[in-house]
């Protein structure tokens, strides 16, 4: 079996990000799985960024904490990743320009690479932004990948720039081969030779799959405020605006960002916002908003640790219950939370079905290490997941003139109205900030408010009879421990499942709220011994889950350092349980 | 011809637009600006159906029910964008926005802003009746320096907001100023605001007979004059000169118009239907190679 983990490091502003993404390409291209994951600080130039691409011929769900091969762009990675290389791997760096006798070096076998990539750049006259292609180069040696494969994606990135430019990367990029070549002509012991026959893979992040995912569910319009981690999200749909016919906005600040998207739903169009828990603290007023005005909208919600500005680059799940809770008052909202690409597109497809279904608010929520990192999938279950447009109770201009008097708030048994909007004909409503009664005029009498939230409140009993499902379990069923999680974290726990031939089983959470608290109980009762394992400090999965079914949850492995938890991680805590 | 027993065109739009009898104070300046939106609807020949009006929250806000059409009452401050983003669904519907001073001018300021520069085609009606009446009179952003209320018993320290230069420093291709008794002269006002295309302000002075009786009827019938047909509102200087004249005289009428594409003429995506009438797009599978 192929598994091994590519590391690259160096200071902000060298093109660390585009060689990872360059290196899981190839790797996706020459048949294998890849999975990406970075650290850099939150600022634009000068810090240290490293990115790390662990590349598998099986499906791969996580990072790992050993390195085969560390590619140091700067002295400083040496440093501080030399320590993580494993014996038998490999450290580039650029010998001319770091006092090889001032390294310290790892007391383990380890090839060192010297590459004077200075050296290269000056001799070769080539622009600082070239260092990327060179060390890709320098890569495709060192792992025997196919260099056409980089040559041809050296093209078609640079295709709009023209001809010079892009033979100026592939040459830098043969340039960092052939010194690597003299170097170290047997390569890495694993070679990515390219595997034909298996499914043809698609690579990316979570963010690129929820705009993925909004395309596919026909949104119309995004609005979005930047905020790390889901500014990327922003611009993935801001350059496919015009090609899938989305208006996407960038507005002054979150609060109109939601407000604007709530004008666009009640307006027809299925409507989405992003932003991050700052944002999102912005937001939370339309969200109470969008409760009583029953106007769909699709929020999602990346998070990253806070409080306040917290660490904005890094990575944490500290808002499930700020979510849940989100909006003053009482009214029905559902929370979804998705762990990787594929999840990521399915679940975003199905939250704007919720939202027009329900009329209420869906939340998506995820966090920068799914929303920023790449991974692969074969793109079989992304093209063939339904893509299936449900609005729910929307009229057309028929049924509506149909209805003779239209009640936007009609009282139901489901609690969902039959919606109606603006410009059709006999669709005068107005949707309410203020208790209304069932035409939607302002009310304050006891009878209609009793109406009303009991109107709402039983679309949460049609959501748990219509569309609750229990967490999906993986591994044996039978298990003395079972591991608990939810969102992103799913990855860390299946590598660690599959890396100990299912030495537990896990229940991954993807549909946070609201809960079936009888059906939940009962389906918990089924196992044995619990692990709950979430990445922040107060395990909020597990307070939520006794709330629900006074259970309690005494193990934990939580993590809150801003780094997510490692499949390694989760087999020393298990191992040390059972 | 016996017309007496037939409706006049305004008794019949205003009966289409009529919802509750307002339940604002007797005499509260409201009811002017009341009657003269509904005597521009009809003039406009809006229908109820086929528009949009987005109140913000407060005294003006409540005509929600008291004037009938297809409508969103928004959050306190944010009937701007929630507008904008109405436009940008459903470009074909006249947008209006009815908000007071507090919330256009101090809690949702910002969206003011950014509403001016991206030039959106929607109308904003702005109740100013310098004082908060729903909270039951304390300032608001237009209180002259020294206004004394239950939040600043000591008189308001900070100087009033100026809103016409405001929004004409930042963009704003139509602002008006108009008085709430002058109902024909608003009616007018109203009427050029929603067949400008583009971003329009109009500020309305409006008594609030409970809570300001230091800016009464009286106060502003002394003060107000109409800019005469001498004035040109396409000249932005003459327009800031204006918009300086706060206190001792103060100018109604078009203060400002001028030409500009609004925001979702540069838009591609809108340039076949309005974003509403958008047909889904099934060919996702061309995004899904992308990735590849």
């Amino acid at each position: 079996m192929i598994d091994f983990t590519v590391k690259i490091g160096g200071e902000a502003g060298f093109g660390i990000m585009t060689t990872g993404l360059f290196l899981g390409k190839i790797a996706t291209r020459s048949g294998y799985h890849a999975f990406e994951y970075s650290e850099y600080p939150s600022l634009i130039r000068g810090g240290h960024n490293v990115i790390e691409v662990r590349i598998s011929d099986a499906l791969v769900h996580s990072q790992t904490s050993e390195v085969d091969v560390l590619l140091c762009l700067n002295k400083e990675t040496f440093d501080l990743h030399a320590g993580e290389v494993r014996e038998g791997g490999v450290i580039v760096f650029d010998n001319e320009k770091t006092d090889e006798s001032l390294l310290k070096k790892p007391d383990r076998r380890i090839s060192y690479v010297h590459i004077p990539f200075t050296r290269i750049l000056r001799e070769n006259q080539l622009a600082t932004v070239m260092l990327n292609n060179i060390a890709l180069g320098v890569l495709m040696q060192i792992i025997g990948a196919d260099p056409d494969i980089l040559n041809k994606l050296i093209a078609e990135t640079f295709a709009r720039k023209g001809e010079e430019v892009i033979t100026k990367n592939q040459q830098a990029a043969a340039l960092g081969l052939s010194e690597a070549k003299k170097d170290f002509p047997e390569g890495y012991k694993t070679k990515l030779v390219k595997i034909n026959g298996v499914p043809e893979k698609v690579y990316l992040t979570g963010n690129e799959a929820f705009g993925l995912g909004a395309i596919m569910a026909g949104c119309r319009f995004y609005c979005a405020y930047p905020m790390t981690p889901t500014s990327a999200l922003l611009h993935y749909l801001a350059a496919k605006a015009e090609k899938c016919g989305m208006v996407v906005k960038h507005a002054e600040d979150e609060i109109a960002v939601i407000n604007m998207a709530l004008g666009a739903s009640w307006a027809g169009v299925r409507s989405m916002v992003g932003t991050s828990g700052g944002g999102f603290a912005l937001m939370v007023e339309a969200v109470s908003l969008a409760g009583i005005t029953e106007t769909p909208i699709v929020i999602v919600m990346g998070q990253r640790p806070g409080p306040a500005t917290g660490m904005p680059t890094w990575t944490e799940q500290g808002d499930l219950h700020f979510v849940i809770r989100s909006g003053h008052g009482e009214f029905p909202k559902i929370v979804l939370a998705p762990a990787d690409s594929e999840e990521a597109v399915r679940l975003t497809v199905e939250a704007f079905n919720l939202a027009d279904k329900y009329q209420t608010p869906v939340f998506v929520m995820g966090d920068k290490y799914m929303q920023e990192g790449h991974q692969s999938v074969d793109m079989e279950k992304i093209s063939s997941l339904p893509s299936v447009i449900n609005r729910g109770k929307l009229l057309s201009q028929e049924d509506l003139l149909k209805t003779g008097q239209y009640k936007r708030y009609l009282v139901t048994d489901d609690g969902i109205s039959p919606r109606a909007l603006p410009g059709m004909e006999g669709s005068l409503h107005q949707a309410n900030s203020y208790e209304h009664n069932e035409e939607g005029h302002t009310s304050e009498s006891a009878s209609d408010r009793i109406q009303q939230v009991e109107k709402r409140n039983r679309k949460n009993d049609t959501y748990l009879a219509e569309d609750f499902r229990l967490p999906e379990v993986y591994g044996p069923k039978e298990s003395p421990l079972t591991v608990i999680s939810w969102g992103s974290m799913k990855g860390p726990i299946l590598q660690a499942l599959k890396e100990t031939d299912g030495l537990f089983n896990y229940i991954h959470f993807s549909r946070l709220w609201p809960l079936d608290k009888a059906k939940l109980k009962a389906f918990l009762k089924g196992f044995r011994r619990f692990l709950l394992v979430e990445n922040n400090s107060t395990a909020q999965l597990g307070q939520l889950l006794t709330m629900e079914t006074a259970m309690e949850f005494p193990d934990t492995l939580l993590k809150y350092s801003g780094r997510p938890i490692y499949p390694e991680e989760v087999i020393s805590k298990v191992r040390e349980m059972l | 011809m016996n017309t007496q027993n037939l409706p006049t065109p305004t008794a019949k739009i205003n009966a289409a637009f009529s919802g509750y009898f307002p339940t604002w104070c007797p005499g509260c300046g409201n009811f002017g600006i009341w009657s003269s939106l509904k005597s521009a609807f009809n003039k406009l020949k809006l229908h109820p159906d086929k528009m949009a009006i987005v109140f913000g929250i407060g005294c003006s806000g409540n005509m929600n029910d008291f004037l009938w059409a297809n409508s969103f009452h928004a959050l306190h401050g944010r009937a701007v964008p929630t507008a904008i983003g109405v436009k940008i669904a459903n470009h074909s519907l006249p947008v209006i926005v009815i908000a007071g001073d507090g919330d256009c001018y101090g809690e949702g300021g910002n969206h003011l802003l950014h509403a001016a520069r991206g030039n959106h085609d929607i109308t904003v009606v702005v109740h100013d009746n310098r004082v908060y009446g729903l909270t039951t009179g304390q300032v608001a952003p237009t209180a002259f320096k020294g206004a004394k209320s239950k939040s600043t018993p000591g008189g308001i320290i900070e100087v009033p907001v100026n809103p016409v230069a405001l929004v004409l420093t930042q963009g704003a291709t139509f602002i008006a100023q108009g008085f709430s008794q002058d109902m024909i002269h608003l009616t007018d006002l109203i009427v050029a605001g929603v067949e400008h295309k583009g971003f329009s302000l109009i500020n309305v002075f409006q008594p609030c007979v409970t809570f300001n009786p230091a800016n009464s009827y009286s106060f502003y019938r002394e003060r107000v004059y109409k800019l005469g047909a001498d004035y040109d509102p396409s000249n932005f200087r003459s327009a800031l000169d204006k918009s300086m004249e706060l206190e001792e005289k103060i100018p109604i009428g078009v203060i400002y118009k001028s030409e500009r594409p609004v925001y979702t003429d540069s838009l591609n995506q809108l340039k076949t239907s309005v974003l509403a009438g958008q047909s889904q797009n099934t060919e996702f599978i061309k995004f899904i190679n992308e990735f590849v």
